[in-house]
């Protein structure tokens, strides 16, 4: 089903990946047999109810998580094979976070915590990259303030900020507009999908929002830990309806 | 509400350990010291109980003599045979017991007691009032023949007809033992080494001339003792005090007490530092915890509870931790006794044993000592827990609010401004009563840091970690370090006090050694040795028979005995014609150094300012067998060699000083070999074994032997407060990790790898522990540099701050930092990312 959705190379794929917790008849996959690619360049958005894995699936793919069985490619790398120190070399320098929440070092300001991976890999920052990422997330006259003198939105761009500045592979955004108001929600999206159009930036996001997944290029959905459908091109509206066509199936 | 706290306290068990741990700590030094008090004392009592004669008349000292060379206070025996004839005495036995007598073992040394005297007796007239009894052989008689105590004689291996050497204050004597003793029973000689000679000998031997130092009397069967006692002490006189066998023992004077009451005090010194620094280390727990449970406390408040239950459930916590702590703590001490106990028995003194005394004071003191500690160091954020408004519980954002800084600042500074103040009139002050303000100036300017430190550390972190760079992890730690000042700077705090009282003492005790080389070096001038005895006075033969030897081209004498002038304890030298202008270099200031010969009294600088004495004037000396009138016939500069109100010796014999000598200056000859003289010399004292002879630099050496066993000391206790400052790094290391759970998972997924989580804790361990030992060491060597400047006059002449040692203990404390967050840090790299980021 997958092969036909390829259009272009490969970001970061999963082959017939699995997660179960617990033994014998207590034992709950939280994901099974799930084999899915995401293409370059392009915003993904995986929804789903509650326990529907999509999570998981998210930070089996970040290498937070250890998955039961399968493997994650990201290009020719088995993130499965990785032992703790590498996979979080990898965190560092090659995949970018947004939480839901939690996002910022409080004691950092906003621009610190804007460079902190490339600090913490000893790197310096591309200059013109980091004039780009600043200008683009509109915070230039707030950059010397501590997170607790942002606003909920302000964080979460400063955030999303944080996860371009290395120029990573993937982008992966876990909720990232789950505790904000439709403006904000609006702001953080549009600079994401702005990062997917201008800068060719790939990005898995993760939300229970129609209106979010919107603004993405494709919308994978989950349940029960296994992939249920796709949606190209999605709407708010086209999102809603499948997500009721997919209720009334279970 | 304890059961609240209770539940708390298991609930969270690990944030409680090291409080728990610091409480203990404290507990098992009280605990330690109150037992092997009270275990010592019960021995006594046990083993001595009745050794006492029913009525005991002792000459009363107006000074107490001590080991000193002093002569103890003395009756005539015309005084016991009146006593004899008091209605209801059955008779009267006069006894003599002094101090200061050496025994010299197989080895040809003197036998080594442990710090305690060994006393000489004479053999006693009735069994019935005997201080000690017979156990084998036949009592001595004549110079002969010598009686020992049974613990001494079977430590050293002496059987009934060997040859035993004493050297007593008056000569050395060589003499057959045929009689074991026990020790004395009761009185200062209860269990010390005991030598006694038939009662004549005695006095010729220990006294140099007849007298009894006490007379003990038996009284008629049936009649009241209280009654003699009263007629016994209406003959008797002033100066002599008439005491029943009952109120000799409840008086419990007993050398043992003195020796062992020491290391009481050692033990109660380490039990208040650690307590001490072990307060900061729960106020900082009990500040984090209540933070941490806002909601939880908040909620309480919410659902109905008042906000004294809410303060009492973290007071409650409190007391559960003060219990546990107390009673490990008292298990451990009692351990301590025991070890104690064990070690002095592995020295096989005549020291009585018993089973360990746990007393109900032991227990009471040692719980209220323990859960007060805990209560009132917890108090502070059991009243902030309780001030909690109930709505905190429904909000995200609301935490303990906490005390504006203010107060706490002008509370400080205020306390700063004070320790200036005082220690401007302490450096005006000299001597004693300036260095005692200094001291005081100190503990004020300490607590004034604690109060203002978190102020402090807000500007001295920053400056502090600089050469640290600016690498991610660093700067991360070093933000923890700043974003909680209150708690860096308790944390830091605990180490601060503890380095200042330890420099501050390094310090003193290297400028005490400096000044204790220079003050031989300037005071000793043309003496070539420098004669002394370990056990402080000895025979003045020993001077007659070193002047005997050829290329000695003199001997100086100096005499000791304390005294008190105007009730100030002095020291009184006697010292021989010619020692002033020569052998010791002294200035002379006023008067004549020839008025020593008319009788008249020569007093040094200081001692003229402390008295407030000038040439001329008379005053009254006081010493242990009398009052006597003197006249200040010259003031010397002060000098460290005799720092005492100075007589001719036969002015020094007339106040009651005792024929022994307490220090000789040799003068040799020109063009004799030293070397060679002083072989000789040692060859013609070989009967004084414990006689040292030194040149100035050996002489030197020995006089600082005591700082350098005051270092010791210094050095356990810097053990201790390292080892507890330590814990109180740990501590809140281990409960910000807990806290930043959060801050900490989110690092960790934007890729910190482990070695960098160590690094930042490291980094944030480094600062207090630099904090605290930098502000130490300052507060420390300033005020004891202040001390030094007042104590000049008084035997601190020289100021020497031992840079090395210093930089050292700041070195150290960095280490110590490093360690500290080795375990915290291993707590946090091992979490796992994705628990911490959801954890609340």
């Amino acid at each position: 089903m997958t092969a036909e959705l390829v259009e272009q190379a490969v970001a970061i794929r999963t082959v017939g990946l699995g997660k179960s917790y617990g033994h014998g008849e207590t034992r709950i996959d939280a994901l099974a047999d799930v084999s899915v690619e995401f293409g370059r360049g392009r915003f993904t958005a995986i929804m789903g109810p509650s326990g529907s894995g999509k999570s998981t699936l998210l930070h089996c793919l970040a290498g937070l998580d250890k998955p039961t069985t399968g493997q994650v490619m990201l290009g020719e790398l088995d993130l499965t094979k990785l032992d703790e120190r590498s996979l979080t070399h990898l965190r560092r320098d090659r995949i970018g976070f947004v939480f839901q929440a939690f996002n910022l070092v409080p004691t950092l300001t906003a621009l610190e915590n804007i460079t902190l991976p490339l600090d913490l890999a000893n790197r310096k920052p591309d200059k013109a990259w980091l004039d780009t990422v600043l200008t683009t997330i509109g915070l230039k006259d707030r950059l010397g303030h501590k997170p607790s003198e942002l606003s909920g939105g302000q964080q979460q761009r400063v955030a999303c900020a944080r996860a371009l500045v290395s120029r990573p592979h993937v982008v992966f955004a876990d909720e990232p507009t789950g505790n904000l108001d439709s403006r904000a929600s609006a702001d953080v999206l549009g600079f994401l999908h702005r990062s997917v159009r201008e800068f060719g930036q790939t990005v898995v996001m993760v939300t229970h929002d129609p209106t979010a997944a919107a603004y993405a290029d494709r919308v994978l959905f989950l349940a029960d830990g296994r992939l249920r459908d796709e949606l190209l091109d999605p709407t708010a509206e086209s999102v809603l309806d499948l997500m009721k066509q997919l209720d009334g199936t279970d | 509400m304890l059961k609240l706290g209770l539940r708390s306290v298991l609930a969270h068990r690990l944030r409680f350990v090291l409080c728990t741990v610091a409480v203990l700590l404290g507990i098992a030094f009280v605990s330690g010291a109150m037992i092997f008090t009270d275990t010592l004392s019960a021995a006594l009592k046990k083993n001595f109980a009745g050794g006492t004669a029913d009525i005991t008349v002792t000459a009363v000292s107006q000074v107490d003599p001590g080991t000193s060379g002093a002569l103890p206070a003395t009756l005539t025996i015309d005084l016991a045979n009146q006593i004899a004839a008091v209605p209801g005495v059955a008779g009267t036995d006069p006894q003599l017991l002094v101090p200061g007598i050496q025994i010299i073992g197989k080895d040809g040394r003197p036998i080594d007691n442990h710090g305690l005297s060994a006393y000489g007796a004479g053999w006693p007239h009735h069994p019935q009032t005997a201080p000690f009894r017979l156990l084998d052989g036949e009592a001595p008689w004549g110079q002969a023949k010598l009686a020992l105590d049974q613990t001494t004689a079977r430590r050293e291996g002496f059987e009934l007809g060997q040859q035993i050497k004493v050297v007593t204050p008056a000569r050395s004597v060589s003499a057959t033992l045929t009689a074991i003793t026990t020790s004395a029973l009761s009185g200062s000689a209860a269990g010390a080494p005991l030598v006694s000679f038939d009662p004549a000998t005695a006095q010729l031997l220990l006294l140099g001339r007849p007298g009894w130092t006490s007379i003990g009397v038996a009284v008629q069967p049936g009649q009241d003792h209280a009654i003699v006692k009263e007629e016994i002490t209406s003959i008797a006189g002033p100066d002599v005090t008439v005491r029943t066998a009952a109120e000799v023992s409840a008086d419990g004077e007993n050398a043992l007490d003195d020796t062992f009451g020491g290391f009481s005090t050692v033990l109660l010194m380490f039990a208040g530092l650690a307590l001490f620094v072990g307060a900061f280390l729960i106020v900082n727990t009990f500040a984090m915890v209540v933070a941490q449970r806002s909601r939880e406390l908040a909620m309480l408040r919410a659902i109905g509870a008042s906000r004294s239950q809410v303060t009492g459930t973290v007071l409650a916590e409190a007391t559960v931790i003060g219990v546990i702590g107390s009673t490990l703590g008292l298990l451990i001490g009692t351990g301590v006794a025991g070890g104690i106990q064990l070690f002095y028995q592995s020295l096989d003194l005549a020291i009585p044993s018993t089973a360990l005394q746990v007393s109900a004071a032991t227990i009471v003191t040692s719980y209220l000592i323990g859960i007060g500690v805990t209560v009132a160091a917890a108090y502070p954020a059991a009243r902030r827990a309780g001030k909690l408004p109930p709505v905190a519980a429904m909000r995200d954002d609301l935490v303990v609010p906490e005390r504006s800084l203010l107060v706490r600042l002008l509370i400080g500074g205020f306390m700063l401004l004070m320790a200036v103040t005082l220690s401007a009139i302490g450096l005006g002050t000299q001597g004693l009563p300036g260095a005692v303000l200094l001291a005081f100036a100190a503990a004020i300017t300490l607590l004034g840091i604690v109060m203002t430190s978190p102020l402090i550390s807000r500007y001295a972190v920053r400056g502090l970690m600089r050469p640290f760079g600016r690498q991610a992890p660093v700067v991360l730690g070093r933000r923890n370090a700043e974003r909680n000042p209150r708690r860096t700077s308790a944390t830091a705090s605990a180490l601060m006090i503890s380095l200042a009282l330890v420099s501050g003492l390094v310090v003193l005790a290297a400028s005490a050694k400096a000044s204790v080389d220079k003050g031989i070096a300037d005071a000793i001038g043309t003496a070539e040795f420098v004669v002394s005895d370990q056990g402080g006075a000895f025979s003045s033969q020993v001077g007659d028979r070193i002047a005997e030897v050829p290329g000695i081209s003199a001997v100086h004498r100096i005499r000791q005995l304390p005294g008190t002038v105007a009730s100030t304890p002095v020291s009184v030298s006697g010292v021989s014609p010619g020692t002033l202008s020569g052998p010791i270099v002294t200035r002379l200031d006023a008067g004549s150094l020839d008025n020593l010969e008319k009788g008249e009294a020569v007093i040094p600088r200081n001692l003229a300012n402390q008295l407030k004495l000038s040439v001329g004037k008379r005053f009254q000396l006081v010493t242990s067998t009398g009052k006597f009138p003197l006249t200040v016939g010259g003031v010397i500069a002060s000098n460290r060699e005799v720092n005492a109100v100075i007589l001719s010796l036969d002015q020094f014999g007339a106040v009651g000083g005792a024929g022994t000598d307490s220090t000789l200056y040799l003068d040799v000859a020109d063009g004799t070999d030293p070397v060679q003289v002083r072989s000789a010399v040692l060859a013609k004292v070989s009967d004084y074994p414990s006689v040292l002879v030194r040149d100035q630099q050996a002489y030197a050496a020995g006089e600082r032997g005591p700082i350098n066993a005051i270092l010791g000391v210094v050095g356990a206790l810097l053990a201790l407060a390292v080892l507890i400052a330590l814990l109180g790094i740990v501590n809140t290391l281990a409960l910000g990790v807990v806290e930043r759970t959060r801050e900490i998972g989110l690092l960790r997924a934007i890729g910190m790898d482990g070695p960098q989580l160590r690094r930042m804790l490291q980094v944030e361990a480094i600062a207090m522990a630099l904090l605290g030992a930098l502000l130490g060491v300052i507060v420390g060597v300033l005020f004891a540099a202040a001390i030094q400047q007042v104590m000049a006059e008084d035997g601190l002449s020289v100021l020497d701050v031992p840079v090395l040692q210093l930089v050292i203990a700041i070195v150290v404390a960095a280490v110590v930092g490093v360690l500290a967050a080795f375990w915290p840090s291993r707590r946090a790299s091992r979490l796992d990312v994705l628990q911490a980021i959801a954890a609340e």
